[in-house]
């Protein structure tokens, strides 16, 4: 599961959708297999695209359980694909190591409202519930 | 015509490639110019219930909606399809280089608010007693079940997702849903209507001793 992934999922329990601690389920670093996949090419308008439409907060919040502090509190602010330094551009590598590069192999996440925890095995997240909680 | 993928799977557990799945594949292939002008920007594409991964596969082949800035994710309640999806999608050279991620859940249930840009989706719709119940183990028969019966008018599964359909699609969300005549589509699309959903039809076909169609929903 590719770190990105890890902004679009919530917890599957319907009585979490009333809190606003069900997204982003929180990862326990030392349980997860990080690794990289470097065959996506670096394309710097999809990483543009991409920060313009995360969560910044979840990003930077997973990152850190995943052992990475080096992100920016707020969402960096990069003017157009034509007009960008090469500050801009070592910042969207940084991104693209991050997003698409960086996945999930082995792993669990836990809900920070119900505690519930969902498991990744073989890089495939399983959100599904068991019968008494579905 | 856009290519089709290759698929190779185990049939006993996953849903094989009919004509349900061509007339969405030949859908999409219509939309592609609608996706393109609709959206700008990053567009996630979300599948539930890919099977085999065919419709998912043939999306990323043909970079529908918008090549370089799309990502793809799957959910599949079956262990078997998401492995699956990711067997077909490797099948056709369309796992590397691209944004795709499987997911085993139910539904949209596991998915962040309005965050589904296109959404896919050919349900279990065949009218049966009732929707089966998820096993327990992987190695149980019924897993197939799943991908078939659909309950009272084989519409209980597609209804649910028709229920939340407002809180997964994005502002400027689309969702493309595959029924049989049985399912009684127009009755259901006058329902969405009156709840403010815009619906056209997009393709529709006789096949066998079924009518199928897939309806575009997208708000007004
Ligand atoms: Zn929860």
């Amino acid at each position: 599961m590719k770190f990105l992934t890890t902004n679009f999922l919530k917890c599957s329990v319907s009585a979490c959708d009333n809190s606003n601690d069900n997204f982003p389920l929180s990862f326990d670093g030392s349980k997860c297999e990080l690794i990289q996949d470097t065959t996506i090419e670096f394309n710097p308008e999809f990483i543009m695209n991409v920060i313009d439409r995360v969560d910044w907060d979840a990003i930077v919040l997973v990152a850190q359980e995943l052992g990475n502090n080096s992100l920016p509190a707020a969402k960096p602010v990069l003017g157009s694909v034509e007009g960008l330094t090469e500050d801009d551009m070592a910042v969207l590598r940084d991104l693209h190591l991050l997003f698409i590069q960086t996945s999930i192999k082995e792993g669990e996440m836990k809900c920070r409202n119900c505690g519930h925890i969902y498991y990744i095995k073989n890089g495939i997240p399983n959100l599904l519930l068991p019968p008494h909680l579905a | 015509m856009l290519p089709t993928p290759l698929v190779k799977c185990d049939y006993d557990k996953i849903y094989e490639p009919s004509e349900d799945s061509f007339l969405l594949l030949d859908a999409l292939e219509k939309e592609q110019g609608y996706l393109v002008e609709k959206f700008n920007g990053l567009v996630l594409v979300c599948e539930f219930g890919p099977g085999s991964g065919i419709v998912t596969t043939f999306m990323i082949q043909n970079r529908i909606p918008v090549g370089l800035n799309s990502v793809y994710l799957a959910v599949d309640v079956s262990p078997w399809a998401v492995e699956a999806t990711l067997e077909t999608a490797k099948l056709n050279n369309c796992d590397k280089g691209t944004v795709l991620d499987t997911v085993q859940g139910n539904l949209g249930t596991g998915l962040r608010k309005n965050q589904v840009d296109v959404l896919l989706f050919n349900p279990p719709y065949v009218p049966a007693e009732e929707v089966p119940e998820v096993p327990e183990s992987k190695d149980d028969y019924k897993w197939l079940d799943l991908a078939l019966d659909g309950g009272e008018d084989g519409m209980v599964v597609t209804q649910k997702v028709l229920d939340n359909l407002d809180s997964i699609l994005s502002k400027n969300g689309v969702a493309y849903i595959l029924f049989c005549a049985r399912n009684h589509p127009e009755q259901v699309a006058e329902e969405m209507r009156l709840k403010g959903w815009k619906i056209d039809l997009v393709e529709h076909r006789k096949a066998g001793w079924e009518v199928l169609s897939v309806y575009r929903f997208s708000r007004n």
